[in-house]
């Protein structure tokens, strides 16, 4: 049959797109074609009038006939067109043109395509018989080649069909190489003009812009640089010198298309100055772990580097001095409560811990200070931290007397100022009871010294202490346990009235303290925490009848409390 | 290539179909879109595609961001020959159902070959005590 050797051309054209089987070469390739076609032709034996030889030969020897077969393919097109040229062929003993429609059920448009293809590519199509006179090739003419459908159908969108062609570098299997070469000759032929379906433009390119192409290029090319390409790269770079080479030598030779290879040239980035892994930010606690490439997670060192800076003014590091301060003696009070057995805190009565209680109250009392005025300033700003109060109320119990009047006085000496310093904390109250203790036991002479400090007017202005001290709580409350404490006395010990200048300072400042309280609007006066029973007989003794009504009413407030 | 001579990159690969293979053993297929320095990818219009003797059933994914380090390979899908496969395409339903059967011819296989060479007093490695590579 004359259409024996061009179905064995066809085939051995359709190789390199067949995805199986190992064998390489065209020839044995063809009857893996066979066996592909097999599936398709299961479906559509029934239209098949034609014989159908599904007998592939895989031992066939490609030998010579596929230098024949492939001269003489050069000119043909696409498979699936040369598929549909055979089917034409073998159904044009007839009718060609009602054949197809039975055969590929085609819409007439796109039939007429093909037609214009055919027609193209009768002429090379439709040569004599080819003489192979190998019989195996004979095998093939009873070979029924059907595309699939689907495949035509596909034709036109994908006409002409997208090829990239491997630069000029890339190592091909000779095989490889022949077929691309091939392909490459057919579509230069075809008119280039030929293009009614072309690609339909893809709504969704370039969703990677050109910036950041450029971007993933620059940190691939960033990661190649070195300073020693020759070492580096080593191969890379004596292949592209025998690539070179090789070019120059073919120049020599005449070969006209010289191609510039392109050679890699990674750009030259200057290496980073030494740079801070690690970051402190000012006025921040600990470190900020900054990542670079040498140290993507560097973990924060524990041991700070270097000096800190300077603390931004004196204020905030005088606080801080205070704060540690405190913490020190709160240290040693801890070790005095240990030290004390089960039971309320008392002036303890061994050696070690009295040392430690005197210790604990000199560093208190001077805070190191040789400066009475600083020491006397320290203390206050013991005072004013929270802190400060709670460990002088608890430090209390365990002084002597005498150490303890000396800072009660001091408290009493600066009540306004503690006072509005405590304005945020509030928290002086907790200082009045072990205070009120120690206020029991003074002696009329160091309350007097007490009370005086409340009394006198301070320097540069028109307000007494006393004023102050009347609006707060604790003030309040410290000044009602003073007097109360001194009418104790006074009740108590009637040769105390005998000591004229004392009695006088005392009956003076009981009179002023009830003009005062007498003064004040009765919704400043503060509360206070406990009100002793006995100051209101003290206002009598002291005071006239009306003030001692305006007082009753005053603190008659307090009585229901 | 025009970009890196001499140097593999994706970047000629941006808005091309590919078929993409995953370490877990899935075929992805999807027009790569972008991609980073580490190769991650992001995938377009993608379709996992399962492979069960010659049949194989497609089902449609959507966007895919896969990272780089699962990624075994890639290559790019010729459109025009892409239907030229001699493999058939079925439902969804369909290769769901031959794969879970494959899977379990596979598991009474292994559990055969393990027992007879229990019998033999042999024993197989397990797989989670094995290195991956």
């Amino acid at each position: 049959m004359e259409g024996v050797g061009q179905p064995a051309k066809m085939k051995c054209l359709e190789g390199p797109h067949l995805n199986q089987g190992p064998a390489k070469s065209c020839g044995s390739l063809a009857p893996e074609k066979e066996l592909v076609s097999a599936s398709h032709l299961e479906e559509e034996e029934e239209n098949e009038e034609g014989e159908e030889d599904l007998d592939p030969d895989p031992d066939l020897a490609p030998g010579p006939e596929e230098e024949e077969e492939e001269e003489d393919e050069k000119d043909l097109g696409d498979p699936a067109v040369l598929s549909a040229v055979h089917n034409t062929q073998r159904g044009g003993l007839s009718s060609p043109g009602i054949k197809i429609p039975d055969v590929l059920g085609m819409s007439p448009t796109s039939l007429h395509f093909l037609w214009q293809t055919l027609d193209y590519l009768s002429p090379v199509l439709f040569r004599p018989k080819f003489p192979s006179a190998n019989s195996p090739a004979c095998h093939f003419g009873h070979q029924l080649l059907l595309p699939d459908p689907s495949l035509f159908c596909s034709l036109p969108t994908s006409w002409p069909p997208k090829f990239s062609l491997p630069s000029h570098l890339t190592q091909l299997h000779p095989q490889h190489q022949r077929l691309l070469q091939l392909q490459q000759h057919s579509r230069m032929q075809s008119p280039p003009a030929k293009k009614p379906w072309s690609q339909q433009p893809d709504p969704y390119a370039n969703l990677m812009t050109r910036k950041e192409k450029d971007w993933v290029i620059k940190v691939q090319m960033v990661q190649l640089q070195s300073e020693n390409p020759r070492l580096d790269d080593y191969y890379y770079q004596k292949y592209y010198q025998k690539l070179e080479k090789k070019q120059a030598d073919d120049e020599l030779l005449g070969r006209k298309n010289k191609v510039e290879s392109l050679k890699l040239v990674t750009p030259y980035i200057q290496k980073a100055e030494a740079y801070e892994s690690v970051v402190r930010i000012e006025g921040s606690l600990g470190q900020v772990a900054v990542s670079t490439c040498f140290s993507p997670r560097r973990a924060i060192d524990a041991v700070p580097h270097g000096t800190q800076e300077q603390e931004a003014g004196a204020a905030s590091s005088q606080r801080l001095r205070v704060l540690h301060h405190i913490e020190k003696m709160f240290l040693q009070l801890l070790e005095i409560e240990e030290g004390q057995k089960d039971g309320p805190p008392q002036p303890c009565y061994s050696e070690q811990q009295s040392k430690q209680v005197e210790k604990l109250f000199l560093a208190l009392k001077t805070q190191e200070q040789n400066n009475l005025e600083e020491a006397a300033d320290g203390f206050l700003q013991v005072l004013s931290v929270r802190k400060g109060k709670a460990l002088v109320a608890r430090m209390l119990p365990f002084l002597p007397q005498n150490q303890a009047v000396s800072l009660l006085l001091a408290i009493t000496h600066h009540l306004p100022l503690l006072v509005r310093r405590d304005v945020a904390d509030q928290a002086l109250q907790m200082l009045f009871k072990p205070l009120g203790r120690c206020i029991s036991h003074l002696t009329f002479h160091e309350l007097l010294q007490g009370l005086q400090g409340l009394t006198l007017l301070a320097p540069g202005s028109s307000e007494r202490p006393v004023t102050v001290v009347l609006q707060n709580q604790f003030g309040i409350s410290l000044l009602y346990a003073l007097l109360s404490h001194g009418e104790q006395l006074v009740s108590l010990d009637s040769s105390l009235e005998k000591s004229n200048s004392d009695y006088t300072t005392w009956t003076d400042m009981v009179v002023l303290i009830a003009w005062e309280i007498a003064q004040m609007p009765t919704a400043s006066l503060a509360e206070p925490l406990t009100f002793p029973s006995n100051l209101l007989p003290l206002f009598c003794h002291h005071v006239d009848k009306q003030l001692v009504q305006q007082l009753e009413a005053r603190m008659e407030l307090a009585w229901i409390y | 290539m025009n970009y890196m001579p001499g140097t593999a990159s994706l970047i000629e690969d941006i808005d091309k179909k590919h078929l993409v293979l995953l370490r877990d053993g899935r075929t992805l297929i999807g027009f790569l879109r972008s991609i980073d320095q580490f190769a991650n990818l992001v995938l377009h219009q993608t379709v996992e595609r399962i492979h069960v003797g010659k049949k194989y059933g497609d089902i449609p994914r959507g966007i895919f961001v896969v990272r780089g380090e699962n990624v075994v390979l890639l290559g790019e899908i010729d459109l025009e020959k892409e239907s030229d496969t001699p493999l058939q395409q079925v439902s969804i339903e369909e290769i769901l159902e031959e794969q879970r059967v494959e899977q379990q011819t596979r598991l009474e296989a292994e559990k055969l070959k393990v027992q007879a060479l229990k019998d033999r007093g042999l024993s197989l490695p397990r797989a989670d005590t094995l290195d991956e590579y």
